[in-house]
């Protein structure tokens, strides 16, 4: 155990989804908004696969298809594919993310998106590559392009404002919340339109929701010269009392939520009993996982291992003083990972899209961490959204027909499949 | 450059991950940026596979081209350590494949015990079905060895893959049929098979390769190589399915093996009915209305081919028209379906075959996942008989389309999915049959204003799981058609628009597409009772 929280990196995630994945939800937080990917067919193949192409069929998102002839030419031509988007789909901003291919071609983006913007429709450059950005971590270069487009706020403006797509629930929540406390709100970032974007100046609180945005945050400490909140996250009743808390001292206020976190505890008590001394393992990709292991340790659980695409020390401070003791791993490998889940026996794994159910398949009860990106388990209102979703996993598998150790239930189920699984031929 | 939304094919990369993910102790290492790790999603999801999908990624990152690493030999490596495979077959992504790396000599680097196979598949001149077509090819060309025949009487089964459509009910299908008929499988591959049983292919006395997309070349590698005649023919509906049973005695006997004919009863699942009920079921009363019902076919090319002959030879169905996105075989497509249609379409854009679906308006379309959308928005119905599928095509019970059994199962999806016949003639005549509910959003989208666009998205809910392998579809979700060129979209009038309110609401949508398109056509702006009536007297609707 080590006594103070010192991840170890290894030398690197693979079972991860693209950054260009955060476009699924980001279309939808952002109204007026289009996303066009500079990409190839695997762009696409991959949104196709990964979002919700296959139920939303004109999603205000898409790929410039770069094609064998396109690989010529150092700096491609978009401007018949923005004038289609304006067209057919009349955004407000149409971002413009990069990928993997034109990266290597080196293409120049900052000027491939200068060459098609108008002050009507601005087209933004967001670098979101998979050669770089894993899942989550696209957001950030999103929110960073549209900092430019907060207005500034003068210095004697206090307000927050709140950093991270949620949806317009949550977001009332926190509204109301801050109201109640006496806190005055300028807005979120992102806001449900480009054209709603909050002031920030001096004189701004930022308060992160989402622990995946370091970069905007630092960003914004730097050339709007804003306070930047260093709390928990507000995640379980000891963040968002610790968030609460933290946030309502930026404003001169001394509140004690101890009550209400502790009958927040209470309304869990039979889930945390559940969870107490259970051994969780966090092999997911979402860069959630700090703050998520930071609460079931709060729970009572024991977290043998916490891996994570990325760590920042001082966005993720307090986080990481509250995991003090719990191993943390960075860019995992995932093969060493699975030793060390067949000689600790997890009872849940926090895993990512990918590795769940062949996780399951090995025996083991596996959660996908991905949906913790789209969850509303934020604030006091989200408390029984958190823990029930460990716990539904545990109990769910507890429920059902032991299927014990007889391969004879997966036999076939994968053409190729060796280690327990039979494969059909015969 | 072209604007895309959706692509009927995966990626190269995906079909390397087919072949290797289909077979024994075959690993496909990926060298590529992480960001392409998602086609194990694709496995892991859709086929809900018990254990890791056969293939790793050996990322390589922004920094790695910066400091010049590559990865590639440590990967290979851990591969080996943890998987023990025969082979490991090494591909570049289409973002790599720039870098023109040696990956020879990176392979050769690692100092494997097991063989390393670095295949160059350029991702910008092939996709999905050329790259697992000709990496199959590749490894029995590489594999199978001359050797005798078995002694008894044996059958290679070459096609059926990992997230292949309903392949391992096909699959099922025809062991069943091969059973019947006495006889015993060699190998089939690439499914479950292993480099070794590759090795044995040429000891069959027959191949079964009833796909287009895979496993075809080599078959025909087989038999111009090793002498083992090919059988490449689909049994897609009952008629077919016999034909293809003669064929196989036929080339089983020239090869010197009489198998018997037993009675076609052996067939069925009990061994002692019909082996198929489609060809009594076409001819009962009922299916009278379905000689009316036009269908739009479009998909791969085995499963476009088989399901037209099946609706207009089997069901009688009238075909308006079909297609494939699978450019290569699009001549096999137009010949085996020349007198079916009169043209095939040929595209691997979604939004053209939506227009053709919108200008055609059938009665059934089948297709894709993508025309099951394109659809939902026109109100028609559809269902899926070709991959890209969703997780809904993947389903437990015993569904194959090969066969008689899959003559079956073809039968009863087209059945409902249709609209029916007697039930419709009561509720056309009667009116809403006690159905009727509350009208929603029920305007066609062909006439609906662009500006609705951001309404109906900002309708979507935002707590979806934006995982579309993961989701159930959302109901909900009716997004707007492209507007049609140049044609000025014609309102309805008070009186027409009363009209249209008695006619039943499941039919509603269609009954005022068909009066928009028939205003169109005739250049009325306004759509009067005059007009619907006149269009209900010229469209029978």
């Amino acid at each position: 155990m080590q006594s103070k929280a010192t991840p170890i990196r290894e030398d690197g995630i693979y079972h991860s989804f693209c950054g260009l994945v955060s476009v699924g939800w980001l279309y939808q937080k952002i109204k007026d908004s289009f996303f066009l990917i500079l990409g190839t067919h695997t762009c696409a193949h991959l949104l196709q696969n990964t979002l919700g192409v296959m139920i939303f069929a004109r999603p205000r998102f898409a790929v410039s298809l770069l094609e064998e002839s396109d690989l010529s030419s150092s700096q491609p031509d978009i401007s018949a594919q923005i004038e289609e988007i304006k067209r057919e789909h009349h955004p407000s901003v149409i971002f413009l993310l990069s990928s993997c291919t034109p990266e290597v071609m080196k293409v120049e983006f900052e000027g491939l998106a200068a060459s098609v913007s108008t002050p009507e429709v601005p087209v933004l450059f967001v670098p979101a590559s998979g050669l770089d950005y894993t899942f989550s971590q696209s957001e950030d270069s999103v929110l960073q392009a549209l900092i430019p487009f907060c207005p500034p706020a003068p210095p004697d403006d206090k307000r927050v404002v709140f950093l991270g797509s949620v949806n317009d629930a949550i977001a009332d929540d926190f509204s109301l919340e801050a109201a109640r406390l006496g806190i005055p709100v300028a807005g979120f970032l992102p806001a449900s339109h480009f054209t709603e974007l909050p002031p920030i100046g001096p004189g701004t609180v930022i308060a992160p929701l989402q622990p995946y945005l370091h970069k905007t945050a630092t960003q914004l400490r730097n050339e709007r010269g804003c306070t930047v909140l260093s709390s928990l996250f507000p995640f379980g009743p000891d963040g968002t009392r610790r968030f609460w808390e933290d946030l309502a001292a930026q404003f001169g206020m001394q509140v004690d939520l101890s009550e209400r976190e502790a009958a927040a505890w209470e309304r869990i008590k039979h889930h945390t009993d559940l969870l107490r001394g259970k051994k969780i393992f966090f092999a997911s990709d979402t860069l959630m996982e700090l703050p998520l292991a930071r609460f079931l340790k709060a729970c009572g659980a024991e977290v043998v291992e916490c891996s994570t695409p990325y760590i920042n020390r001082r966005f993720h401070a307090a986080e990481l003083a509250a995991l003090d003791g719990v191993r943390l791993v960075e860019q995992a490998n995932f093969h060493r990972q699975l030793r060390t889940i067949t000689e600790t026996k997890p009872d849940l794994i926090i895993s990512n899209i990918i590795t769940t159910n062949p996780l399951v398949g090995q025996g083991t009860v596996a959660k996908w961490g991905t949906e913790y990106c789209f969850l509303p388990i934020h604030g006091w209102a989200g408390v029984n959204n958190l823990v029930t979703s460990f716990t539904r996993a545990l109990q769910r598998h507890a429920r059902l027909d032991p299927l014990g150790s007889d391969p004879i239930w997966l036999t076939g189920m994968m053409p190729g499949s060796s280690g327990g699984v039979t494969a059909l031929q015969s | 450059m072209r604007l895309a939304y959706w692509m009927y094919e995966g990626t190269a990369h995906h079909g390397v991950g087919r072949i290797a993910n289909s077979m024994r102790n075959v690993h496909a290492v990926f060298h590529a940026p992480q960001g392409d790790d998602y086609v194990n999603a694709i496995f892991a999801m859709l086929d809900r596979t018990p254990n890791f999908p056969a293939m790793t990624t050996s990322v390589v990152s922004g920094t790695d081209l910066a400091r010049g690493t590559i990865r590639l030999p440590d990967t290979l490596r851990q591969v080996e350590e943890r998987v023990h495979p025969d082979l490991i077959v090494v591909v570049a992504s289409c973002s790599t494949i720039l870098l023109q790396e040696n990956l020879e000599i990176a392979a050769q680097h690692a100092g494997l015990q097991c063989e390393v196979m670095v295949y160059d598949a350029n991702p910008y001149r092939m996709q999905e079905i050329v790259a697992a077509e000709s990496l199959f090819t590749d490894l029995v060309k590489r594999f199978a060895k001359p050797q005798p025949r078995t002694e008894r009487p044996t059958v290679n089964i070459l096609g059926p893959a990992s997230l292949g459509f309903h392949a391992r009910h096909d699959l099922i299908s025809l062991r069943r049929m091969l059973k019947t008929l006495g006889l015993e499988v060699n190998v089939v591959a690439p499914w479950g098979a292993s480099i070794a049983d590759l090795r044995r292919l040429p000891a069959a006395w027959l191949t079964i390769a009833p796909y287009r997309e895979l496993g075809l070349r080599a078959a025909i590698y087989l038999e111009e190589q090793f002498g083992v005649p090919a059988l490449l023919d689909a049994p897609i509906g009952v008629q077919p399915t016999l034909r293809w049973i003669e064929r196989l005695r036929e080339l089983l006997a020239q090869a010197g093996a009489d198998v018997p004919m037993p009675p076609l009863t052996a067939f069925s699942l009990d061994g002692m009915s019909a082996p198929s009920a489609v060809p009594w079921f076409a001819r009962t009363a009922d299916m009278d209305s379905f000689s009316g019902k036009p269908a739009f076919v479009f998909g791969d090319a085995t499963h476009v081919v088989g399901v037209t002959r099946f609706l207009r030879d089997e069901l009688g169905m009238p075909i308006a028209g079909a297609g494939t996105y699978v450019k290569h075989q699009a001549d096999w497509v137009r010949e085996q379906l020349t007198g079916y249609v009169d043209e095939v379409l040929v595209t691997d854009e979604f939004q053209v075959v939506a227009d053709r679906i919108a200008a055609l308006r059938p009665e059934l379309v089948c297709g894709t996942q993508m025309e099951r959308h394109t659809s939902r928005r026109y109100d028609l119905n559809c269902m899926v008989i070709s991959p890209p599928t969703h997780i809904e095509n993947h389903l437990l019970a015993y569904r194959p389309f090969l066969g008689f059994d899959g003559a079956d199962v073809i039968a009863d999806e087209v059945y409902t999915t249709c609209t029916l016949g007697m039930e419709k003639h009561l509720i056309d005549l009667f009116g809403d049959a006690g159905l009727d509910l509350p009208e929603k959003t029920e305007r066609t989208p062909v006439a609906e204003p662009a500006p609705v666009a951001a309404t109906v998205e900002s309708l979507q809910p935002q707590n979806e799981p934006a995982i579309a392998v993961a989701s159930a579809p959302s109901p909900t979700s009716t997004p707007p058609a492209p507007k049609p060129a140049a044609v000025v979209d014609p309102v309805w009038a008070a009186d027409a628009e009363a009209m249209l309110k008695k006619v039943p609401f499941f039919v509603r949508g269609r009954v005022r597409g068909n009066v928009e398109k028939y205003a169109r056509q005739r250049g009325h702006a306004v759509i009067t009772a005059e007009v619907l009536l006149a269009a209900k007297e010229e469209l029978g609707a």
